[in-house]
């Protein structure tokens, strides 16, 4: 299968490296040289080594290197390479440095014996490319943060007042897009109910805000539902257990091997505590609150060295923190980023209590490296440093203002979460290209300016007009010229699914994962929660749950499956956790409205919907339900509801 | 259905992995998914697994036999059971398996499956890399076997799901967790994760309505909702593909639960001569569901004899005589499952495979050259019953058999030590190896892989995996 288009080489294979490089070595099946691999082999050494000065629109020396027939061509000093001929080809003569003042690359360190060898095999085999296949330098981005000014205010506009807004303006100018007026009130307020707090809004609250005549209701809503500490908490949980591989049961726990951090996280959301504060507790935890994560999953016996408790911490810190991936890293020299065995060890010895032995592909190197940060620049790891000194020293330096990476990858994963795709794609790849460089800053910064206050960046997002805008339906999220033209139509979660079933049945969850401090209820202002019991991101995952995408949470996992699937509608439609939930429901709601079938009805659509239904529905829930209504007629009404779109999705 | 036909259109052209494949994030064939796929020998694969650790020398692979006495010392133990003749001349097996001997002749014994080395024992892990093919802890979600099978080559028929997993209980059970972690399809998606059979005798609840729901109820229930979502406003909206994954998903439901394949599920109507052949338990009537749900078109189907940590085959203690049972509750519904299958001319495009996570010695625990630490009582004389048997974990061999599609018949491979350690002594055959002949078979070359996370992710462990020339019909 091909892909056209400017690819990165997105090629890793453990094992092979070895290989690399060696071609007459690992010919013991073939006797003839055996076929260079251009994308494992050759691909990485040209883009770590040579992209950068000589693709995407930089030519040093004349020479781009885009693709084969750039190559060919060569530059100042005449053709790069001669096709078959690896010795008569400038490329080998500048890479092996036969000529001391001439050798490339310019900057960085110089190729070894083994990747020399391999280009020259290549050539000689006839410097094979894919069509079409364009070469660029693995993308990195800087670490630094960046203040980014504001565009001035269009006169008059009050909406886009909103900095998100001001910084849109000339991007949608860019791309002749008149941006259409915001959503409903209605719409707003369940994406933000949902949103913010996981639950749907009831018809009464909906009602009322829609009869609101505050010029600046929805910035009110969104204070409000922010403030229901509670409920805001445990709906975010979800977010974090998944991202910080939290569970309330799972594999590990069984002789100790892990450990739960879903104390320390619900008081930590439910008192917003600072992100960077959150960060630290979680890198150098303070005490055995928060130690879980780190900790990673300790089983018993023999662990491949690349996954190694020291390791899965450096992994995880990079990758839920930072939108770095040192998986590949782990295990030898990264085919598909800059990042080396080293940089992985080194920040793996930070969490280590005594040296590290640096294994590549599992096999002992009889060496060690000094604990590091990824990022020297920002600051040292003191290699002499206690263990707990060294995490505190780790974590002072991945929180520092200086770290700009921190905070843009979360308000990445923050915007991702509300608009359903982030500003960088994946959102665990943070080197790669945003689709708005001066947002995300800005975002950033903001977060920063605002001492972490990751509450304070929701409600700038949801305030504004971007978020306000109509859904879009996606055609190819990952497609490189994506264009923002509104928040991706999202399909609610596990969690926010049950919780709304629990809603409309009066029949919450068993007491079987977290129990959260008893809180007096909020003041006056905030939305009344006082009927929701105990909510689905608090309890074990059941069948339904985990049909649902409630993932396993032995990895990081930080986007769920944005698509229903056959197994999951199947456990909607014959699975007995619904089942029973809706029976006992639909019980409990016949007896509150013992009235004709057309009020309960109502009272369902209401419930499940936030509106009445229209005659027609009117007419085919009469069907449905019976006369009088029945309990199974009541719950078939129910179960038909929750199976809608309309339900289902948030527009 | 009466969706308009624009949508109809689109919903039967798109699959599950187009819909997610427009979701960022999601994994992608590479791009340098050069290797041609082989050509299929079979186009169902069923997995007889039998979870807890089978000890080859009182199976497949039998020793000599030293009956029980008070006082005999331990190390006199190597087969609790005399061997028997097959009707292949020179494959010999464990007294209790007379019916698998008389099918012997229809497929390939392989003697000599070597587990990893994880240098302490844990069911679960070794489960975990057996099912997978990757040792946890793994840094993505590693896809089951049959989640692989399922995603290379889709639903053999579109009213039986791809991938089924029948018999493995998570209710009750002190490893549910641990199991869980490797019985799913990883980061390939629910799309193609197990449809999970817990029990053979309950399979048709979960291909029915709802307990206590009548099939007429369930009907106007599907008509309603066919109705109100035609009537309900938003339908009326543009569309989209969360939209039209709901819907195509809803529809591949109906098509399931509303399919005579569904009858499949339904043991009650297997003829009683028929049925009286499997039922030697849960496990028997798995396979009786096995080849029900083969001959309606599934794809991967696991029969396990049920891993309980201390049930089954996980024998710390009366080894001898828990194996008795354990014997009669395979041996004939694995010989008529065979038979049947040929019967009905499917065996030559249907693999079954038998296998166990590892296997047992009385005194070795882990590999002869790399012990690890105990986790049996086990005196070095033995005055009880209950001490005679084989009570520890040995990884450096174990038994795998392998019937039908694409596998030669009446093989014996691999050879083992005739005393302690009763280790392999030629052609070992890793895990890696073995997947790689079966994905082979199954027509999915070993370096089938996805890019997840920037990174291709392999069939077979780094791609590596070969399969056993010797062992292809």
């Amino acid at each position: 299968m091909s892909r056209r288009g400017s690819l990165k080489p997105t090629l890793l294979l453990c094992g092979l490296l070895f290989g690399l490089g060696t071609p007459a070595a690992s010919g013991a099946e073939s006797p003839a040289a055996p076929q260079v691999d251009f994308h494992r082999e050759v691909l990485p050494i040209l883009s770590r080594h040579c992209a950068r000065c000589h693709t995407s629109g930089k030519h040093e020396g004349g020479l781009a290197i885009d693709n084969r027939q750039k190559l060919l061509a060569g530059g100042d000093s005449g053709p790069a390479l001669v096709v078959g001929k690896s010795d008569k080809s400038l490329l080998i003569g500048l890479v092996s440095g036969r000529d001391p003042e001439k050798v490339m690359p310019a900057e960085g360190r110089k190729l070894t014996a083994d990747e020399i060898g391999t280009l020259r095999s290549w050539i000689d085999q006839g410097a094979p490319w894919e069509e079409g296949l364009s070469l660029s330098a693995f993308p990195t981005a800087s670490w630094e943060p960046r203040r980014v000014e504001l565009p001035p205010a269009p006169a008059g506009a009050a909406v886009a007042s909103n900095p998100i807004d001001r910084l849109l303006a000339p991007y949608f100018a860019h791309h002749k897009i008149a941006p259409p007026a915001v959503v409903s009130d209605r719409v707003f307020a369940r994406r933000a109910y949902l949103d913010l707090v996981g639950l749907m809004p009831s018809h009464v609250e909906i009602e009322a805000f829609e009869k609101d005549s505050q010029a600046d209701k929805r910035r009110a809503l969104v204070q409000r539902l922010l403030a229901s500490r509670e409920q805001y908490a445990i709906h975010w949980m979800s977010f974090w257990n998944d991202a910080l591989r939290n569970d309330y049961k799972g594999p590990g726990y069984i002789d100790g091997g892990r450990k739960q951090i879903t104390g320390w996280l619900y008081k930590a959301l439910a008192e917003n505590k600072p992100f960077d504060q959150f960060v630290r507790e979680l890198v150098a935890p303070p005490n055995d609150e928060s130690a879980g994560f780190v900790k990673g999953i300790v089983w018993r016996g023999v662990v491949n060295a690349s996954q190694r408790p020291e390791m899965q911490a450096a992994q995880h810190v990079s990758q839920v923190f930072l939108g770095i991936n040192l998986k590949c890293a782990s295990c030898h020299d990264s085919f598909v980023s800059e990042w080396k065995l080293d940089d992985a060890y080194a920040l793996a010895s930070v969490f280590a209590d005594k040296p590290l032995e640096v294994h590549r592909c599992d096999a002992p190197l009889k060496r060690t490296v000094e604990p590091r940060f990824l990022s020297a620049k920002l600051g040292k790891v003191d290699p002499k440093a206690s263990l707990p000194e060294r995490r505190k020293q780790v974590a002072e330096i991945l929180t520092s203002p200086q770290d700009g990476r921190l905070a843009r990858t979360i308000v990445n994963r923050l915007w991702a979460r509300l608009l359903g795709r982030g500003l960088v794609e994946p959102v665990d790849s943070m080197d790669n290209p945003p689709w708005n460089a001066e947002l995300l800053d800005f975002l950033a910064t903001d977060l920063v300016d605002h001492k972490y206050d990751l509450q304070h960046t929701l409600e700038l997002i949801l305030t504004s007009q971007a978020y306000q805008l109509p859904s879009v339906g996606a055609t190819s999220a990952t497609e490189k010229d994506f264009v923002f033209r509104g928040p991706l139509v999202k399909r609610v979660s596990a969690e926010q699914f049950i919780d709304a079933v629990s809603t409309i049945t009066g029949v919450w969850q068993p007491a079987n994962g977290f129990k959260p401090p008893k809180k007096k209820a909020a003041a006056g202002a905030a939305p009344d929660f006082s009927a929701v019991g105990i909510r689905s991101a608090l309890a074990i995952g059941d069948p339904l749950a985990r049909a649902l995408g409630r993932p396993n949470r032995e990895q990081v996992i930080t986007s769920r499956e944005p698509v229903a699937t056959t197994l999951q509608v199947l456990e909607l439609t014959n699975g007995t956790t619904l089942d029973k939930m809706l029976k006992q429901g639909a019980e409990r709601r016949l007896k509150e409205s013992p009235g004709p079938a057309e009020g309960l009805i109502e009272a369902v659509y209401l419930r499940a919907l936030m509106r009445r239904p229209e005659p027609k529905e009117l007419e085919t829930a009469r069907g449905l339900v019976g006369t009088p209504a029945t309990p199974d007629g009541v719950q078939d009404l129910m179960w038909t509801l929750m199976m809608l779109p309309e339900f289902q999705l948030i527009e | 259905m009466t969706y308009p036909t624009s949508r109809r259109d689109f919903l039967k052209t798109a699959s599950a992995a187009t819909l997610a494949a427009l979701a960022s994030g999601a994994p992608r064939l590479s791009f340098a998914a050069a290797d041609k796929a082989p050509a299929a020998k079979a186009d169902t694969l069923i997995l007889l697994w039998m979870g807890g650790g089978m000890a080859h020398t009182e199976t497949f692979d039998p020793k000599r036999f030293v009956e029980f006495r008070k006082g005999m010392s331990a190390k006199e133990v190597l087969s609790t059971f005399p061997s028997i003749d097959t009707v292949v001349d020179n494959i010999k097996i464990s007294k209790g398996l007379e019916n698998v001997a008389k099918v012997m002749d229809r497929g390939t014994l392989i003697r000599t499956q070597v587990g990893a080395d994880l240098g302490k024992i844990l069911h679960s892990r070794h489960q975990f890399h057996w099912h997978t093919g990757y040792e946890p802890p793994v840094t993505v979600a590693a896809p089951h076997l049959g989640a692989w099978i399922a995603r290379a080559r889709g639903a053999n028929n579109p009213a039986i799901p791809a991938f089924i997993d029948i018999n493995q209980p998570y209710e009750g059970n002190g490893e549910a967790e641990e199991i869980k972690a490797f019985q799913t399809g990883g980061f390939l998606g629910s799309e193609f994760g197990p449809f999970r059979v817990p029990r053979p005798d309950q399979a048709m609840a979960s291909v029915r309505p709802p307990a206590g729901m009548s099939v007429e109820r369930f009907r106007k229930r599907q008509e309603a909702y066919h109705k109100l979502l035609l009537e309900s406003p938003a339908v009326r909206n543009g569309s989209d593909y969360q939209r039209e994954s709901l819907l195509r998903s809803i529809e591949n439901t109906n098509r399931l639960l509303n399919s005579p394949a569904a009858a499949a599920f339904d043991l009650a109507k297997e003829p009683k001569e028929s049925y009286d052949k499997y039922n030697t338990g849960h496990f028997g009537r798995g396979c009786l569901l096995a080849r029900r749900l083969t001959e309606a078109g599934a794809r991967f189907i696991e029969v396990t004899s049920e891993y309980v940590p201390f049930f089954g085959w996980d024998t710390h203690d009366n080894g001898h005589t828990r194996l008795v049972e354990m014997k009669r509750q395979i041996d004939a519904p694995i010989a008529q499952l065979v038979l049947d299958l040929e019967a009905r001319g499917l065996l030559d495009r249907t693999l079954i495979v038998l296998a166990s996570e590892f296997s047992r010695d009385v005194l070795v625990e882990g590999k002869p050259d790399v012990l690890v630490p105990g986790q049996v009582d086990q005196p070095d004389v033995i005055q009880e019953l209950k001490y005679f048997g084989m009570h520890r974990h040995f990884t450096s061999a174990g038994s795998v058999l392998m019937f039908g599609g694409g596998v030669k018949k009446g093989l014996l491979y691999g050879r083992t030590a005739d005393e302690r350690p009763c280790t392999t002594i030629e052609n070992p055959v890793s895990i890696t190896d073995l997947h790689a002949t079966i994905y082979q078979l199954m027509g999915i070359s070993p370096r089938y892989q996805l890019e997840i996370e920037q990174r291709p992710f392999y069939v077979t462990k780094d791609g590596k995996g070969k399969p056993i020339a010797a062992i292809l019909s």
